[in-house]
């Protein structure tokens, strides 16, 4: 009997990940030069349709592994069913995309086998009889071979763009497709996924922002960022900083102007206690108007402001924020 | 709420450390070579060319390249070198005989002058000392022919790892037995984030440290095995730097400029050079002994002040400053120099203190070095002994070479200053006499940063210093804040990551230090990273705080705090200043 290959595409709320085709054309040239036999396998719950779209590719057999306890993905459900399936159908390999799902599980699988996973690869290479999995060392500067010297299965994750998905082969007819019931025993998922929610990447996009209030050192306090808020949402402007605020954790750090931070070019910047170095100029010049506010009749930041109002800002501020109300009220 | 705020409320400055119960990959190699400067790129060249002159005549015994490797924390080579500089050409032509061709020299110096300077006026010395005269050498920008050189390194089949810094050495007993790579992708908390990669076990045959003056490996190393026991302390110069366009036909291409006198009193040594070179583009910068008595001083303002002297302001006038950078170079001279071998390490250059402070000069000894060590590592390789018995031959090495030959001759030179100007051009010219022996054989010397005074000590309005106290304000033209010429280093660094100025209590800073010597990390800082924020919670008021993302890696804060606190580590590889063309 020839050893047997296993690509596990990767599936999330019903749709097939792309990376599961460079897997699958991973495994694909695999079987092609070893001569193993290569299978598909798709984890879900009601995930069938995924079965039959991978079943058109050149594969000997693939199985819809199914549990309703398999919807939503827990790292605990998956590595449970994939434990139980691995254990029966002894797979000689096992290849995964190096995906966020895969990498949140893999390793409580192979923990759980007592095997280990050669992750993050980007080729193989088949060595006399030994197979060799690609890493890339020192920021892909070197490249190492490794293989693996512990009992089957072998578990390697290939990285994004390691294969063309393109590439992958069709089969002459469709492969038989084998469903597979998994039983995860109640009290196995410890996990509790809540509602699934996108971080945006940048909670604000301050490039777009039309009106940009910006708040410096002479803020003095954390709880003093409140008062540049509120001029801020008067004026329907953003707020930002300056390094030192951000650095200090009073802002986060998407909001930081200046050569550490974002470049802006907003129809007004208001700067308040900003003093002005070259770092913070170098991310705000190209604003249409800047209006600065500061006690230090020096601070650079005048050089280049249209208006320059020296002052305590904790004296200009709350009337101004009055004022932008009741013209704002006015029309 | 705040995770850098502790339950107390104060704010808590989180250190960087070596992450604990990592699994770690490892690598072998034969030679690790720390810093990717003229001293480890010589070094890596020079084994190369000996390696493959032994493989072209010896079929049967062929030694590998592949194992040699070099790291530099810099993210390409040559972005963290930073010289005056002037070239002395002696060892590039024994390297490369040819290299005159194909380096990228700048321009041959065909013109010297010393002044000295009073605040308003100047006095030319009649003849140029013969330290100062440096016909026959080169104009360069050591960032462009460090750059060259490596490009050589890296033709020749060795592997330069840019980005990756030494971040500790590993031991076995008396052996060094390789070097651990930065951990990468580390947050302000020292935790792991999502794009983290632990640094890299390189297992070495022999490591070489080439790190530059003040070189965390070296100074672990040198702690480690108590290599300083025997030497006169080591003592420093802080270098600033600025690049400048100016006017055309003030100053030819190859005509060098020395000065001493004004800006400094005759309490503190140092001064200035003003190198011309190609395209109206000038270096000019002042050293600074960190040697000074008075806290407040501040090398970077000391530069401005210089500026601002009649016969700089002149040259300068019209011209525009376009880069600027800082370094420290160690003083100390022969007597300081630590043993340079041992068991599984060498140590080069400015990190070993070859450096000749009485011509200003240590690139063609740092290349010197390299080229040595290299011979050294070559037969390691040879007879496979990595142990001191072989590698000492280094030590020896240096010392049948010139190398020692010209350090000998200024060994006492530093340590004739330490009392002041006037003295110090006695012992300078009683030596010159004698062979570099003046009064006695061995000059003593101490270390620089327990010369400071205290407050309570100097003039509240800083006496005859009055004009170098506190940070400069500049004038946007000729003179700079430091801020802005920071700015004109390109430095860079990932900003979420811990503080790589490990401050081993900051309670001294903010109780002891700020009272007796005013906090003068935020003075001889070239880069503003150390600042006092008002802090009504604070003993005095004022609270440290780190800006580490300036840092220009100059090592002045691990070299000159008063209370030796601080320990500069490298963080984050790739970051640091950008000295394109300096």
């Amino acid at each position: 009997m020839p050893e047997k290959i296993l690509v596990v595409v990767e599936q999330r709320e019903g749709k097939l990940n792309r990376a599961s085709w460079e897997t699958l054309v991973a495994g694909q040239s695999i079987a092609a030069e070893t001569g193993w036999i290569l299978g598909a396998a798709v984890i879900g719950s009601g995930v069938a349709s995924i079965a039959s779209e991978i079943a058109g590719k050149r594969v000997a057999k693939v199985y819809d592994l199914e549990s309703p306890a398999l919807n939503p993905y827990t790292p605990d459900a998956f590595s449970a069913g994939l434990k139980q399936f691995l254990s029966s159908n002894q797979p000689k390999l096992v290849l995964m995309p190096h995906t966020y799902q895969v990498r949140d599980f893999i390793p409580k699988l192979a923990t759980a086998m007592g095997r280990t996973v050669i992750s993050d690869c980007v080729g193989y290479r088949k060595d006399g009889e030994k197979l060799l999995f690609t890493r890339q060392m020192f920021q892909g500067k070197f490249a190492a071979d490794v293989s693996f010297s512990c009992d089957a299965p072998w578990f390697v994750t290939f990285q994004n763009g390691a294969f063309r998905g393109d590439k992958v082969e069709a089969g002459a007819s469709a492969a038989p497709v084998e469903t597979v019931d998994l039983q995860i025993a109640a009290g196995t998922v410890r996990n509790q996924p809540q509602e699934i929610f996108k971080e945006a990447k940048q909670a604000v996009d301050l490039t777009q922002a039309e009106i940009i209030v910006s708040v410096g050192r002479g803020i003095k306090e954390q709880k003093n960022i409140e008062l540049a808020k509120q001029l801020a949402g008067a004026l329907g402007g953003e707020i930002a900083a300056s390094r030192p605020i951000c650095d200090s954790g009073w802002l986060p750090m998407d909001r930081q102007i200046g050569s550490s931070g974002q470049t802006v070019a907003p129809k007004l910047y208001l700067a308040l206690g900003i003093s002005g170095a070259i770092q913070h100029i170098v991310g705000m010049k190209g604003a249409r108007a800047v209006i600065a506010v500061n006690k230090d009749r020096e601070a650079p930041i005048f050089e280049i402001a249209d208006v320059a109002v020296v002052g305590n800002l904790f004296d200009i501020v709350p009337p101004l924020i009055e004022e932008v109300k009741k013209a704002k009220a006015g029309t | 709420m705040n995770p850098r705020k502790s339950v107390a409320g104060l704010f808590m400055l989180v250190f960087r450390k070596t992450l604990e119960g990592i699994e770690r990959p490892q690598m072998p190699a034969d030679v690790v070579i720390v810093g990717g400067g003229p001293a480890g790129m010589a070094c890596a060249l020079r084994l190369s060319q000996l390696i493959d002159r032994h493989n072209a005549s010896n079929p049967d015994s062929q030694l590998s390249k592949e194992n040699i490797y070099v790291l530099d924390k810099a993210r390409e080579i040559g972005q963290h070198c930073l010289s005056g500089a002037l070239l002395d050409p002696r060892s590039m032509r024994e390297l490369l005989p040819d290299f005159e061709k194909e380096a990228p020299l700048n321009s041959s110096v065909n013109k010297e002058a010393v002044y000295f300077l009073t605040e308003n006026s100047k006095l030319k010395f009649p003849i140029t000392p013969p330290p100062l005269r440096d016909h026959g050498n080169y104009v360069i920008s050591l960032n462009r022919f460090v750059k060259w050189l490596g490009s050589k390194v890296e033709a020749a089949g060795i592997t330069v790892f840019t980005g990756f810094a030494g971040s500790e050495l590993r031991f076995d007993g008396e052996r060094v037995t390789g070097v651990l790579t930065d951990d990468k992708g580390v947050d302000k908390q020292n935790q792991p984030k999502s794009n983290f990669e632990p640094g890299y076990e390189l297992q070495a045959k022999i490591v070489i440290l080439a790190e530059g003056t003040r070189g965390s490996l070296t100074k672990q190393l040198i702690n480690k095995f108590d290599l300083a026991k025997d030497c006169n302390p080591q003592t420093y110069g802080q270098g600033v730097k600025e690049l400048w366009e100016i006017p055309s036909e003030r100053i030819a291409p190859g005509e060098v400029i020395y000065t001493m006198g004004w800006p400094l009193t005759s309490r503190e040594y140092g001064g200035a050079w003003i190198y011309g070179g190609k395209d109206n583009v000038v270096s000019l910068g002042f050293v600074t002994g960190l040697d000074y008595p008075d806290p407040r001083l501040d090398p970077q303002r000391m530069l401005q002040e210089f500026k601002r002297h009649p016969f700089v302001a002149k040259l300068l006038e019209g011209g525009k400053m376009i880069r600027y950078g800082a370094k420290s170079l160690p003083y100390g001279g022969w007597w300081a120099i630590p043993p340079v071998a041992g068991n599984g390490w060498m140590i080069l250059g400015d990190s070993a203190g070859f450096l000749n402070s009485q011509r200003l000069k240590g690139i063609h000894l740092a290349i010197k070095s390299g080229m040595l060590a290299a011979e050294t590592a070559f037969d390691a390789m040879k007879k496979d002994d990595f142990s001191a018995a072989t590698l000492g031959a280094f030590q020896q090495r240096v010392e049948s070479s010139w190398i020692k030959e010209e350090l000998w001759k200024v060994r006492n030179f530093h340590q004739g200053f330490e009392h002041g100007f006037w003295r110090g051009m006695f012992h300078a010219g009683i030596q010159q006499l004698t062979g570099g022996r003046g009064l006695r054989n061995r000059y003593p010397g101490t270390a620089g940063y327990t010369r400071m005074k205290k407050l309570v000590d100097l003039p509240a309005n800083g006496g005859a210093e009055a004009h170098l106290i506190g940070n400069a304000k500049g004038d946007g033209k000729l003179t700079f804040d430091k801020l802005t010429d920071l700015y004109h280093s390109g430095t860079k660094h990932e900003e979420d990551q811990p503080a790589h100025l490990v401050i081993h209590d900051t309670d001294i800073c903010n109780s002891r230090c700020i009272r007796e010597y005013g906090s003068p990390c935020q003075h001889f800082c070239p880069a503003n990273v150390y600042e006092m924020l008002d802090d009504a919670s604070a003993p005095n008021g004022k609270r440290i705080s780190l800006n580490p993302s300036n840092c220009v890696h100059c090592k002045a804060c691990d070299i000159h705090d008063p209370y030796q606190i601080v320990t500069w580590v490298p963080p984050e590889g790739g970051g640091g200043p950008n000295y394109d063309g300096m």
